[in-house]
């Protein structure tokens, strides 16, 4: 009898279990996928950017696709007072680099074939969104805004599921599974931006400006297929909120940069007492959270209520062991007041500051910039161009150990020992030389006014008939000052040489004969 | 009449017939003369490595050519026998390996004076002769012992050109050179080229990226060497100093009212402690030098080209005079100038022959910056590119004599935390600024016993690394026994 039983069992459980998990399989829950076809479109951007080394054309036309979603902005009044989402403050939400120098941004809805022409809003190269626009009132009828939510079950610490989509073709889309691996801070180096991030795994097909999707609620957007970073919800919420005010101020960000302190010996000449944990100011920003009252040298223990480790991680209330700069994805917004424990000079004290955001400028060799025309001035086929990562990134995607190496110093070392500067505060040095520039002959078109000139590239100007050179406007104000006759232009040594004459008489038709004969548009643009 | 005619015609042949026979058998008796003089040598060669600069990386085996230019001396190149552990010299076709010496070595030149132990191999050997500058596109002979064989090689080609070009052994230094498609291999330096029987210059370089191309040293940079070397010590071939930018520009010739048809060269900058300092000024023209006109791209007659000016000075000795005329003020001034060694520092050329400097320090490794360094992969930052190009052109003040940097950290409890620190340029210790290695190795063993910290201070890093100084001491020997290291440092007797 028992064996009959027992028999009965193994027999029962060999045919049971196949059969189960074909059940389970058949069955298994895949994630709605119907209703995001009214939150969000295809997208296909042509982008044109500007040659930085012939500054008037332009180069190649390259073509990117992916996805915008639809979102309203949270602080429009229109948007609070009606109960159902009014089309006209609807906007589509995508990345930056999508459309940045876009010419013609096309989106195209699941369910009309037709595309449509959206318009750039709003973009914030360094948080890499943008904010589109269409004009077509016809494109939103139907549609509507992504409901966001931060992530859930953070408390599972390896992997949280998620998912997004595989566009196969414009009307035919599945889901792809992956997985968020953790909540960090990401360097976008363009910009030189520190912002939360999530780190993805497992998706394949996901694109730029997809939907970051769990359990039918959009937790984030994907930025890059390949590195498979996402925006939090919170980060995209808090650009939408911004959006939604009158002038746009970029996201809340720090104004310092840190270091650790390397060991008990450096502790003790900074007179920090032994075994208080913080980390040491190396930099103070021009912009950001701390940089106006903060000091090269201070030793920062605690930001608000959040103490920080040696290597400036603190408790995130959701997220646990976190780089500092998490507490600006849901803890500390722009304009909150903070305060800042720091040991200056051995002394213990509290700063009273605000929470400030990212600012794009401030730089002597401004970092990557979009939607800008290059700034340049042609004299006697001199072309005069302000030194830019725009400019150095014409060597190459490897521009950074590629372009020369005399330029290269003046954007790593931004507060260059070269101008007679040795600051480690960038503000006092912006107060200092506010808006300097380089300001360089980056190349001498060939005209009979120059002939001897021609080997002349990237040498930096330093005067021009004795005014210094601070930026590319002191060039056109210098080349009406000339001496007896002649323009000289001195070059910081280094240079293939270290000057250079131009006539006055005979200059204007050079210029006019350079234009005609290069075919440039325009002898200045700035 | 026919006769007569027929008669001479035979006579006239007859003579030719003879005067070709002569010719090649002179020519013939020349060459057979020179293969004996031609010897192979071999380099056992060991370089300094710059990463970890107390040790010698792996002996290697090179193989070069050389010739007998007096009764007991070979010339060859200095790239041949730099750096040199045991040099052997072989005659042609002969197996037996004679032991030589480097009796005298010129870096900026390229060339190297090697004596062998033995004084019977000199036995029945003559030296070869020296010729003068060739013909552009006459025929030339090189002779050697280049790679794929162990006999002697025999090339020829024609000259292509005579100009200025930079040795590459040096990497900095810029003499005349000779052009030539005859094929130069490596092996083939240190052989001598020839033409109708005489040496012309001594093989020295390829361009590798190009075909046909070689290049030899010319007759004058060898005999400037022989006459240098007379009293036994080399002192090197003279630089004027200035560093100059073409005139081309009319505009800029009449910009500094240089009369007209009246050509030159523009003064940017005068090398402190140079042959020119004090005398030409920046913003002076150079017009003349020894008599000879200086056109607006610098160069001067010489011979059926134009090479640069500076040939007057390298043709020269260090204390010689030289004739300039500059163009200042509206007038021109003759200059005499007494001729003075490169005024740049040793670092700028590559290194050979000596061991590099280095001092350790609680286990950070200090070193003198120079080329040999910032050519390692990965080393040409902005930073170091700047401490060794650009600080003396841009901010000659505030010059060193030797940038001191932090090349790496040999790990050990006294520096946890700077482990990963490279190629830390030091501008102050404590406080005090930092000429050269000698200079940092005296002040941290001349620190009072109750020194709590050595604070390196950088320009190019606003975060100082500090030590412990006590423990930096204590721990000294042991950090340098546990890396396998015999000295704590290397430093030169001459800083």
């Amino acid at each position: 009898m028992i064996k009959f039983i027992l028999f009965s069992v193994i027999v029962g459980w060999i045919i049971c279990s196949p059969t189960l998990l074909l059940f389970r399989v058949l069955h298994a829950e895949t994630p709605p996928i119907k209703p995001w076809f009214k939150k969000a479109v295809l997208l296909k951007s042509y982008q044109q950017s500007f040659d930085w080394l012939t500054p008037w054309d332009k180069r190649e036309i390259r073509t990117q696709s992916g996805m915008a979603l639809v979102v309203n902005l949270p602080l429009s009044k229109k948007s609070e007072t009606s109960k159902k989402a009014d089309k006209k403050t609807l906007y589509l939400l995508t990345t930056a680099e999508m459309v940045a120098d876009a010419t013609l941004i096309e989106v195209t809805r699941k369910d009309i074939r037709q595309p449509f022409q959206a318009k750039l809003v709003l973009m914030d190269y360094a948080a890499n969104l943008a904010l589109l626009n269409i004009e077509n009132s016809n494109f939103w009828d139907g549609l509507n805004p992504i409901k966001w939510s931060p992530v859930k079950n953070k408390s599972k610490v390896d992997a949280i599921d998620v998912y997004s989509f595989k566009i196969k073709s414009a009307h035919k889309w599945e889901i792809e599974s992956g997985t968020i691996q953790l909540m960090t801070v990401g360097h976008r180096r363009v910009s030189d931006a520190w912002f939360p991030i999530l780190k993805l795994s497992g998706f394949s097909k996901a694109r730029q400006g997809y939907p970051l999707l769990q359990e039918n609620e959009a937790v984030g957007m994907i930025l890059e297929t390949d590195k498979r970073k996402a925006i939090p919800t919170q980060m995209l919420l808090e650009f939408l909120e911004h959006a939604g005010k009158a002038t746009y101020n970029s996201l809340a960000h720090r104004g310092f940069s840190w270091r650790e302190l390397p060991q008990p010996s450096t502790a003790d000449y900074f007179k920090i007492p032994p075994a208080l944990p913080g980390i040491w100011i190396s930099r103070v920003l021009p912009y950001g959270t701390g940089s106006e009252v903060l000091k090269h040298g201070d030793y920062l223990t605690k930001i608000g209520k959040w103490r920080l480790s040696h290597d400036a991680i603190i408790e995130h209330p959701e997220w646990g062991h976190s780089l500092f700069d998490l507490l600006f994805l849901d803890q500390l917004k722009v304009g909150d007041p903070l305060e800042l424990d720091i040991i200056r000079d051995g002394e213990a004290m509290i700063l009273h500051t605000k929470v400030s955001a990212y600012k794009d400028d401030g730089r002597t060799v401004p970092l990557k910039r979009v939607g800008y025309t290059p700034r340049y001035l042609i004299q006697g086929g001199f072309l005069f161009q302000e030194l830019t990562a725009n400019y150095l990134s014409m060597w190459g995607a490897n521009w950074r150990s590629r372009a020369p190496v005399r330029l290269r110093l003046f954007l790593e070392k931004n507060k260059t020992v070269l101008m007679g500067n040795n600051l480690n505060d960038e503000s006092e040095l912006q107060s200092a030389k506010s808006a300097q520039r380089f300001v360089l002959v980056t190349q001498v078109i060939p005209d009979q006014i120059n002939i001897g000139y021609q080997k002349l590239s990237n040498a930096i100007v330093q005067q021009i008939n004795g005014q210094e050179i601070r930026r590319l406007k002191d060039v056109e104000e210098a080349f009406l000052n000339p001496d007896k006759g002649f323009h000289r232009i001195d070059f910081l040594p280094g240079s293939d040489r270290l000057s250079a004459v131009l006539p006055v008489e005979g200059l204007n038709q050079s210029n006019q004969r350079i234009k005609s004969n290069f075919r440039i548009p325009k002898l200045q643009s700035y | 009449m026919k006769y007569f005619m027929l008669h001479n015609l035979v006579k006239i042949f007859f003579m030719l017939i003879c005067l070709c026979s002569f010719y090649y058998l002179n020519a013939h008796a020349k060459v057979s003369g020179i293969e004996h003089a031609v010897f192979r040598i071999t380099n056992f060669q060991q370089r300094p490595d710059w990463q970890s600069p107390w040790k010698l990386k792996p002996t290697v085996r090179g193989q070069g050519s050389g010739f007998l230019i007096k009764n007991d001396l070979i010339l060859t190149n200095a790239h041949v026998v730099s750096d040199s552990r045991m040099i052997l010299v072989n005659k042609i076709s002969s197996s037996k390996p004679f032991l030589a010496d480097v009796f005298a070595i010129a870096h900026d030149s390229d060339l190297a004076l090697l004596k062998v132990r033995d004084p019977n191999f000199y036995l029945n050997l003559n030296p070869l002769k020296l010729g003068g500058i060739p013909k552009l596109r006459s025929r030339v002979r090189a002779f050697g012992y280049p790679m794929g064989g162990q006999e002697l090689s025999r090339t020829e080609g024609v000259v292509s050109r005579i100009e200025f070009g930079t040795y590459v052994h040096s990497g900095i230094d810029s003499h005349l050179l000779v052009q030539t498609d005859s094929a130069i291999n490596p092996g083939n330096s240190g052989g001598p080229v020839t033409q109708h029987g005489k040496v012309i210059g001594v093989a020295f370089q390829s361009n590798l990226r190009l075909n046909d191309v070689g290049y030899f040293i010319p007759v004058p940079l060898i005999t400037r060497f022989l006459i240098d070397m007379k009293d036994g010590k080399y002192e090197g071939v003279p630089e004027i100093g200035v560093q100059t930018s073409s005139l081309f520009n009319r505009h800029y010739r009449r910009y500094h009212g240089l009369p007209e048809n009246n050509t030159g060269i523009l003064v940017d900058r005068v090398v402190p402690r140079s042959s020119a300092e004090g005398l030409i000024i920046k913003g002076d023209v150079l017009t003349k030098i020894e008599d000879k006109r200086i056109d607006a791209a610098g160069m001067v007659n010489f011979g059926e080209q134009l090479v640069s000016f500076f040939i007057e000075a390298e043709n020269r000795q260090i204390g010689d005079s030289l004739k300039v005329e500059v163009w200042r003020d509206g007038k021109f001034h003759n200059l005499s100038l007494t001729l003075k060694a490169p005024p740049f520092g040793a670092e700028l050329r590559n290194s050979y022959d000596e061991l590099p400097e280095y001092l350790i320090f609680g286990g950070l490794v200090l070193i003198a910056l120079n080329r040999n360094y910032i050519h390692l992969t990965g080393n040409l930052s902005p930073s170091l590119a700047y401490e060794h190009w650009y600080r003396e052109l841009e901010r000659p003040h505030t010059r060193r004599d030797q940038s001191v940097l932090i090349s790496r950290v040999l790990p050990s409890s006294v520096n946890t935390g700077y482990t990963n620190l490279q190629n830390f340029i030091v501008s102050t210790v404590n406080g005090s600024s930092i000429n050269t290695l000698k200079d940092l190795d005296k002040m941290l063993k001349d620190m009072p016993a109750a020194t709590r910290h050595v604070v390196f201070e950088s320009e190019w890093d606003n975060m100082p690394v500090v030590l412990d100084y006590k423990k930096s001491l204590d721990q000294q020997q042991d950090v340098l026994k546990r890396y396998g290291i015999l000295s704590g440092s290397n430093l030169s007797e001459t800083n």
